[in-house]
């Protein structure tokens, strides 16, 4: 238990103290948004993690970070609501959203609900360029950046707008949503609904005989991750201050996935991880011009021939490899 | 363990191996200039010839000797980032370019991500020139990108009005893969065609991107019998594949785009039933091209093997930034001198056969002047190769 | 009504065969093969390169392509999926490999073939018009043959074939199938190198109508998908349902929505949803494939 909070003490440590430093002294402020995108995606990630624990493969995590993006922007550009309010919103709608198309569809299991969750983020973009109240293909732009949180006269979060370095506001929000959301996802894996969760993904039908109302579980799992994918996707317009039907396409949800096997499915702070090496070796691969994508992709084949399990396989001790 | 500390170790090497290489270009005076575009997945081809345009001209540049801009002369250095078509990427495209100390920057592709740029841009005092033509990333209070071509709401009309009055077209529809882009340009197409008084039959019919064949798509189309058949923002891939099955349906119509095209594309992809085909090119055909520009061409295939005729629009803005800069060397790390430099700015354009000249323009569309002038080069292919059909101005 | 219906029996006739390759590869390995779309842009290139470049017949260019992917195919299952199906725990991981080989052939092919569109020249001309009823132009009818001829060879290799029974066996049932001595490696990686082979064959014959570009992988695997997934996954009657399914759908969503135009292709996806919500393993998969 000590050792566990020394852990998550240097986590936080690093996060919010170290990274800054860091940056602070190379001088490169750059970093700042690439890791705001790695907290954010990494939120959308843990989402489609948490689809993973009880067996299902997530291909539609994009879908939701983009009906997430285009709630907070209509609530923000058209009812004039304070950002701060629509965050929470995003993922709620997201996760209202997610009970009704998942009720039909957690019925589908392996390649079948992979592929729909795939067609889904199609789906959603079709819909955006079809919609009015979100502006078609035009996208929505222009919107403001967050604007003050105050409680009862007391700022928590200052104006955006106000700041002389908003980058460092968007990364320390970032990695605070971060934070809450592995907090979230370790409590529940650590819960007895992770107990119940696990039992789905080995069994789904010993654990419904066992009296687990699976139904429920999935339908419950699935929103959750849902409401993920719609914060990352609300805090994602907040910095780009735009959004359009392709700002989150399959490529992304197929990236969301992608970082969860990457990091190692049995592990909670794979995806993180993945997110991490993945988004972030892109970047830092630019040097390489035209064989970027050549490496990238070239080690991302190696690294699953090395560790197929992902990469938080490498601290596992028991395992026994030939 | 040791397993462990050797995985470790290498990857801590190659991460440092990484920063030191990024970080050792600084002997000469070295002028960066920055490309934030799609150069991998489908969209590659509008990126880079894009890339290849800047790099070939800089490339020539610094072969001469460099660009003098006030008392220092310059190497030119193309900084180019992949944002893989995304939003997300651009932003950080963007973010590397001001971490450079870049101040002009060439790109984003797509309308989605050049919106997307914009508060990196504004924040780190950055000039960028997107091809993309939302309206408002040009009129105020937007006011650091410049637009670098000529926009479709631009273009369209004067090829529509030129066909009403040469070719007796009457009825028009238009066709648009379903994405940001082409649905807007469509949009903005549609508005125009009714200005100028034309029928529009048919404009509700788009396709997706990755469509093989596309009769079904036409079939419609075609049967609401348009005198001219507008493909909205058409991807040089899908361009071909469209008129080669609108052809064969028997459609006998003209049709025509507001996008550059690749006459090598055209020929391979539909042969001779692309003749007619109306596109809006550069400054390549054989009747406006200078030497220089010619040139430019010749550098560009030994380069990289294969020129691409997309790459006659995209020749401009590096020349716009450079001789900018030599207008008023102040601007090399202030664009608010180079803004102030725009409106008053005029260089010959050396593309172009004649007293053409280089100067912003855009009052009319933007209420600032925030865009490039390229001369409204309406090109129909014919045989292989594009052949200037007529050539206006945008102010 | 006749042009819908053959423009769907076309479209469908090319569906059917990318997805056959593709399910083939899901059937015996269990793999989602993100790189099929990939494969089938590299099949085309091949052709490219042999009948536009080199100015050899068209039937070579399609014998490259079909042997060019074979081999990539085999060699792809033997060194980069076997190891890792062996060591992985879940056997989704080899999602991630797929999706690193289909980036890397992106990149591949980016280096090797360039960014432009590429397509040879038709080979055979003119246009079949039955009373402006049915508009087809020949090469087009010659392709959809030729699919279709490529599609009843490999059911009857499949069928009769003593190698098409062993992987029949071995996609019932893999353990069974070892039991019975069956040498399960050797034929999974026939197994793949006949999928991507296909693949190849499909990029091959459609470059002389649709030409190829790098950015066409992606997109036609999850058009692939999309078809396994309405006949069910790893069957291949159900590949083959599920293509011309498809086709039809496009056919005749696009010409009886075109004036709802920007909807056509949400209805279509959205039907497919409900379609798969009611109907979970497909038209004839086997439940929970």
């Amino acid at each position: 238990m000590a050792l566990r909070l020394i852990g998550i003490g240097a986590f936080l440590l690093g996060v919010f103290v170290l990274v800054p430093v860091f940056i602070a002294v190379t001088g490169r402020w750059d970093f700042y948004y690439t890791l705001t995108s790695v907290a954010l995606l990494s939120v959308g990630a843990a989402g489609v993690w948490l689809t993973f624990y009880i067996g299902r493969i997530n291909i539609g995590q994009g879908a939701y970070a983009l009906v997430g993006g285009y709630v907070s922007a209509i609530l923000v550009m058209k009812a004039g609501f304070s950002f701060w309010v629509t965050l929470p919103l995003a993922g709620v709608a997201c996760a209202l959203i997610s009970v009704v198309i998942g009720l039909p569809i957690l019925r589908l299991r392996g390649v079948y609900f992979a592929m729909v969750t795939l067609v889904l983020t199609e789906v959603a973009r079709l819909t955006a360029l079809a919609l009015p109240v979100t502006n078609g293909a035009k996208g929505i732009t222009s919107i403001p950046l967050p604007g003050e949180l105050s409680i009862l006269g007391l700022t928590i979060i200052p104006d955006f707008a106000g700041l002389a370095n908003p980058k460092l506001a968007f990364y320390l929000m970032g990695a605070a949503l971060m934070a809450l959301t592995y907090l979230v996802l370790w409590r529940i894996v650590n819960s007895r609904l992770g107990h119940l969760c696990r039992s789905l993904q080995q069994n789904e039908e010993l654990a419904a005989s066992i009296g687990v109302n699976t139904a429920m579980l999935r339908v419950l799992a699935y929103s959750i991750s849902s409401f993920f994918g719609g914060i990352a996707g609300a805090m994602f317009v907040a910095i780009s201050q735009s959004i359009y039907p392709s700002s989150f396409v399959v490529t992304d949800s197929v990236n969301f996935m992608l970082y969860c096997f990457l990091g190692g499915l049995g592990y909670v702070f794979g995806p993180m991880l993945g997110t991490l090496l993945l988004y972030f070796g892109w970047d830092l691969l630019s040097v390489a011009k035209q064989y970027q994508l050549l490496i990238y992709s070239g080690s991302m084949i190696a690294l699953m021939l090395v560790l197929p399990n992902g990469l938080l396989s490498l601290f596992d001790k028991k395992e026994s490899r030939q | 363990m040791k397993r462990r500390v050797f995985l470790a170790t290498t990857g801590l090497s190659i991460a440092l191996a990484v920063t030191a290489s990024s970080a050792a270009w600084a002997e000469n005076a070295k002028l960066k200039i920055g490309f934030v575009g799609v150069t991998s997945g489908p969209a590659a081809a509008w990126g880079i010839s894009n890339q290849r345009s800047m790099e070939t001209r800089a490339a020539w540049l610094n072969e001469l000797g460099g660009v003098t801009i006030g008392d220092t002369t310059y190497d030119v250095e193309i900084v180019p980032f992949d944002d893989q078509k995304d939003p997300k990427r651009a932003i950080a495209g963007m973010e590397k370019m001001a971490q450079d100390g870049i101040h002009y920057v060439v790109g984003p592709n797509v309308d989605d991500g050049a919106a997307a740029v914009r508060p990196v841009a504004e924040q780190n005092g950055i000039m960028y020139f997107p091809y993309a033509f939302p309206k408002e990333l040009y009129t105020p209070p937007a006011s650091n990108a410049i637009l670098g071509m000529v926009a479709n709401y631009q273009s369209g009309p004067a090829i529509y009005k030129h066909l009403m009055d040469n070719a007796g077209v009457k009825k028009v529809a238009f066709v648009a893969a379903n994405e940001s882009d082409p649905l807007s340009q469509r949009d903005g197409g549609v508005e125009a065609a009714k200005a100028l008084g034309l029928e529009v039959v048919s404009d509700s019919v788009t396709y997706q991107v990755d469509t093989t064949d596309f009769t079904p798509v036409l079939l419609p189309v075609i049967q609401s019998a348009p005198d001219l058949l507008v493909l909205s923002g058409v991807s040089p891939a899908n361009a071909p594949q469209l008129i080669r099955s609108a052809r064969e349906l028997g459609y006998t119509g003209l049709i025509s785009t507001e996008t550059a095209q690749d006459a090598t594309v055209l020929m391979e992809g539909a042969g001779d039933l692309a003749n007619g085909f109306i596109s809006v090119g550069g400054a390549s055909t054989p009747e406006l091209a200078s030497d220089a520009m010619r040139e430019f061409v010749d550098r560009y295939t030994n380069m990289f093997g294969e020129y691409n005729d997309e790459s006659n629009t995209k020749v401009y803005a590096l020349e716009y930034i450079l001789e900018t800069l030599k207008a008023n060397p102040a601007a090399i790390d202030d664009v608010e001198a180079f803004k102030a430099t725009m409106d008053t700015f005029e260089a010959p354009n050396p593309f172009m056969v004649g007293d053409a000249k280089l100067t912003y323009v855009g009052t009319t569309s933007f209420g600032q002047k925030r865009q490039v002038s390229v001369p409204l080069v309406v090109n129909e292919f014919r045989d292989g190769k594009f052949e200037t059909l007529f050539v206006a101005q945008v102010d | 009504m006749e042009q819908i219906l053959a423009n769907g029996l076309y479209l469908g006739a090319q569906y059917a065969l990318i997805a056959l390759g593709l399910t083939l590869i899901f059937s015996l390995m269990n793999v989602l093969n993100f790189a099929h779309g990939q494969m089938y842009v590299f099949g085309g290139f091949v052709t490219y390169t042999v009948v536009a470049q080199f100015g050899l017949p068209f039937i070579v260019g399609l014998v490259a392509s079909a042997a060019v992917l074979a081999v990539l195919g085999g060699l792809i299952e033997k060194f980069l999926f076997r190891p890792v199906i062996r060591r992985s725990k879940r056997e989704e991981s080899t999602m991630l490999l797929a999706a690193g080989i289909a980036f890397f052939l992106d990149a591949v092919i980016l280096l090797l073939f360039g960014e432009k569109q590429r397509g040879v020249p038709k080979i055979v001309n003119g246009v079949f018009n039955w009373d402006m009823r049915i508009i087809m132009p020949y090469d087009r009818i010659l392709i959809g043959i030729l699919a279709i001829t490529l599609i009843v060879s490999f059911i009857l290799f499949m069928q009769y074939s003593r190698t098409g029974r062993a992987m029949r066996a071995l996609a019932q049932d893999r353990m069974a199938a070892q039991l019975m001595g069956v040498d399960v490696d050797r034929y999974s990686m026939i197994g793949f190198a006949l999928g991507a082979m296909l693949a190849g064959l499909v990029g091959g014959l459609l470059v002389t109508i649709t030409g190829i570009n790098l950015g066409m992988g992606g997109p036609t695997s999850v058009k692939a998908f999309l078809m396994i997934m309405i006949g069910g996954a790893g069957v291949i009657s159900g590949a083959i349902a599920g293509g011309f399914i498809l086709g039809m759908m496009e056919s005749v969503g696009l010409t009886l929505l075109a004036a709802y135009g920007d909807i056509t292709y949400l209805v279509i996806f959205a039907t497919l949803m409900v379609f798969l919500a009611i109907r979970p393993q497909g038209l004839m998969g086997k439940p929970w494939g």
